[in-house]
C-alpha cells in the first residue's frame, strides 16, 4: 500500500516525486529520481534494482514506453509490480500489474503520473490528481505536497475496507543540479502527511539561509542566531 | 554544528554514514555521498553541495581517498569553511577540518572511518563516537553507526556561545554492492532527533528481509500489513 506522484514541472523542468505508504521510511528510495535524466519510482512489490535501472536507461536515450517493455521482458512477475517513469520531454508511463491488489490504479497526465495500491478506491487517484492541479503555478514541491494531502483527504489507504495510515511520506524535487532542492522526509509518524507538512514549511523558512551558508560561508550567521531571529519574527 | 562518521566495514565492504545536526533535514546533505565498491565522504560544516558527486566521482575514477580530498579543496575557494572525510575502497580514510568551522571542530582518523563535527562541546564528541564505534564492531555497520552517534550526543555533542544544542535531524545510511542502499533512514526536524532515529531504526530493521522477500517471491507474500502486526505482537511478547 503507498500511493505516489512523479511530475516534471512543465515551466521549470524540475523532476519531482511525492510518496506516502504504510511502510517506514518510503523516502530511503531516493535512487528513484535523477537531475537531467528523469523519475522511475516503482513500488506495490518492488524489486529495488529497477529504478536505477530504468534511470540509467532513460540516460542512455531510451523512451519510458521502451523501458517498460524491457523491464517486462525481464519479469516473470510483472503482474505483481506497480510504477510510474517520466523523462525529459514529458514523456510519461505508468504500469499497474493486476497481482498489485485492490484497490490499484494510475492516472497519467501530460506531465505527471499519480498512482497507488492498497487505496480506498479510485477516489485516492483522483484526489492526488485534483490536489496536484490546484495551484498549476506554485513550485513544484508544492504542488507535490498538495497532491498528496489530496490523496489522503480524498480516503488514502486501505485493506479489507479499513482505513490504513500514512506512517512515512517524502518529497523530492531535483532541478539543474546534482543535488536535490527539496529532500524532505518523515519516516515513521502516526500522520506523516501533515508532519510532511510541517517539516516542509519550516524547510521553507531556512532555505535561503541554507543556500548562503554554502556559497558564501564568511558571511554566515550562526543558525541558532537565525533561528531567533525566525522566532522573533514570528512572534 | 553537525556530527558524523563516514566509514567502511572491512569485513562485508559495507559503506555507510551517521550524522547528526542542529541543521535540520541533515539527511539532504548525504544525497551522493555513497556509492557501492567505490566509497563514502560527506562535506559538512559550512557544506559545499557538490563535493559528495565530485568525490565519490574521483574514487570512481580511480584516485584514491587522498588524491580526492586534496582536489575538493583545490576546487573550493572557500575550503576553510569546509570539512570533508573520505574513506574509499581500499580503506584509506582521510579528513580536513577547515580553519574557518565553528569551534570546536576537528576529526579523528581510524582504520576504516572518520569521526568528525563542528560546533561542538569538544573533543570529547569525536573521541566517543570513535570508542562507541569500534566497541560496537561484532553488531554490525548500521549498529556502530548508530552506537557512534549515541555515543556523541552523550558526550555532550553540539554547542554554540549559549550552551548546548540539540540534535535537530540524523540520518544513518548503508550500502552493501547494490545500486540502492540497504538502510537509509532519516529524521528531518525533532526535539531528540537521534533518539527518534533509533525507534525508527528498531521498527525498520526486521522489515529489511521481508521487502526483500516480498519482491522476489511476489505470488507467496504476506500482506504488508500482517507482517507489521505479527512484528508488533513478537515485540510485545518479548517486553511481557
Amino acid at each position: 500500500m503507498t500511493y505516489s506522484i512523479i511530475a516534471r514541472c512543465p515551466r521549470t523542468g524540475r523532476f519531482g516525486v511525492g510518496s506516502t505508504t504504510f511502510s517506514i521510511a518510503c523516502g530511503r528510495r531516493n535512487e528513484s529520481v535523477r537531475a537531467g535524466v528523469g523519475v522511475s519510482k516503482s513500488q506495490a512489490f518492488y524489486l529495488r534494482y529497477v529504478d536505477p535501472l530504468a534511470l540509467n536507461m532513460l540516460a542512455q536515450g531510451y523512451t519510458p514506453q521502451h523501458v517498460m517493455r524491457t523491464l517486462q521482458a525481464d519479469d516473470p512477475d510483472f503482474d505483481y509490480r506497480q510504477f510510474g517513469i517520466i523523462d525529459r520531454e514529458n514523456n510519461v508511463v505508468a504500469h499497474t500489474g493486476p497481482g498489485c491488489g485492490k484497490w490499484a490504479g494510475h492516472t497519467v497526465g501530460p506531465y505527471y503520473a499519480a498512482y497507488g495500491n492498497g487505496l480506498a478506491g479510485p477516489q485516492t487517484v483522483a484526489g492526488i490528481v485534483s490536489g496536484f492541479l490546484k495551484h498549476p503555478d506554485a513550485p513544484l514541491e508544492d504542488r507535490l505536497l498538495e497532491a498528496l494531502e489530496g490523496g489522503r483527504d480524498a480516503g488514502g489507504q486501505a485493506s479489507k475496507g479499513v482505513p490504513r495510515p500514512e506512517r512515512s511520506a517524502w518529497i523530492r524535487v531535483v532541478g539543474q543540479l546534482d543535488h536535490p532542492e527539496v529532500d524532505v522526509r518523515v519516516d515513521l509518524h502516526d500522520k506523516s502527511v501533515a508532519e510532511l507538512r510541517r517539516v516542509l514549511e519550516e524547510f521553507k523558512r531556512y532555505r535561503d539561509y541554507y543556500k548562503a551558508r554554502c556559497t558564501r560561508p564568511g558571511e554566515a550567521i550562526p543558525e541558532e542566531e537565525f533561528a531567533a531571529q525566525l522566532d522573533a519574527k514570528a512572534a | 554544528m553537525t556530527y558524523s562518521i563516514v566509514a567502511r566495514c572491512p569485513r562485508t565492504g559495507q559503506l555507510g554514514i551517521a550524522v547528526a545536526s542542529y541543521s535540520m533535514a541533515i539527511g539532504w546533505y548525504c544525497d551522493g555521498a555513497v556509492r557501492a565498491n567505490t566509497g563514502v565522504t560527506l562535506t559538512q560544516g559550512f557544506p559545499n553541495p557538490r563535493n559528495n558527486y565530485l568525490a565519490i566521482n574521483l574514487l570512481a575514477q580511480g584516485h584514491t581517498a587522498g588524491q580526492a580530498l586534496a582536489d575538493l579543496i583545490g576546487n573550493d575557494p572557500d575550503g576553510a569553511y569546509r570539512q570533508i572525510a573520505i574513506v574509499d575502497r581500499d580503506n584509506n580514510a582521510v579528513a580536513h577540518s577547515g580553519a574557518h568551522l565553528r569551534k570546536w571542530a576537528g576529526h579523528r582518523i581510524g582504520k576504516t572511518f572518520v569521526s568528525f563535527g563542528d560546533g561542538l562541546a569538544g573533543q570529547q564528541v569525536v573521541d566517543a563516537m570513535e570508542a562507541a564505534f569500534e566497541a560496537a564492531s561484532p553488531a554490525g555497520l548500521d549498529e556502530q553507526l548508530l552506537a557512534a552517534l549515541e555515543a556523541g550526543r552523550d558526550a555532550g555533542g553540539m554547542a554554540g556561545a549559549k550552551g548546548w544544542l540539540p540534535e535537530r535531524s540524523a540520518a544513518v545510511i548503508v550500502w552493501g554492492s547494490r545500486t540502492h542502499n540497504e538502510v537509509d533512514l532519516r529524521v528531518d526536524l525533532h526535539d531528540r532527533a537521534i533518539n527518534e532515529l533509533r525507534r525508527i531504526y528498531v521498527d525498520y530493521k526486521p522489515s529489511i528481509a521481508y521487502y526483500e522477500e516480498r519482491a522476489r517471491n511476489p505470488r507467496h507474500a504476506i500482506p504488508a500489513m500482517e507482517f507489521a502486526d505479527m512484528l508488533k505482537n513478537q515485540r510485545q511478547k518479548a517486553t511481557a
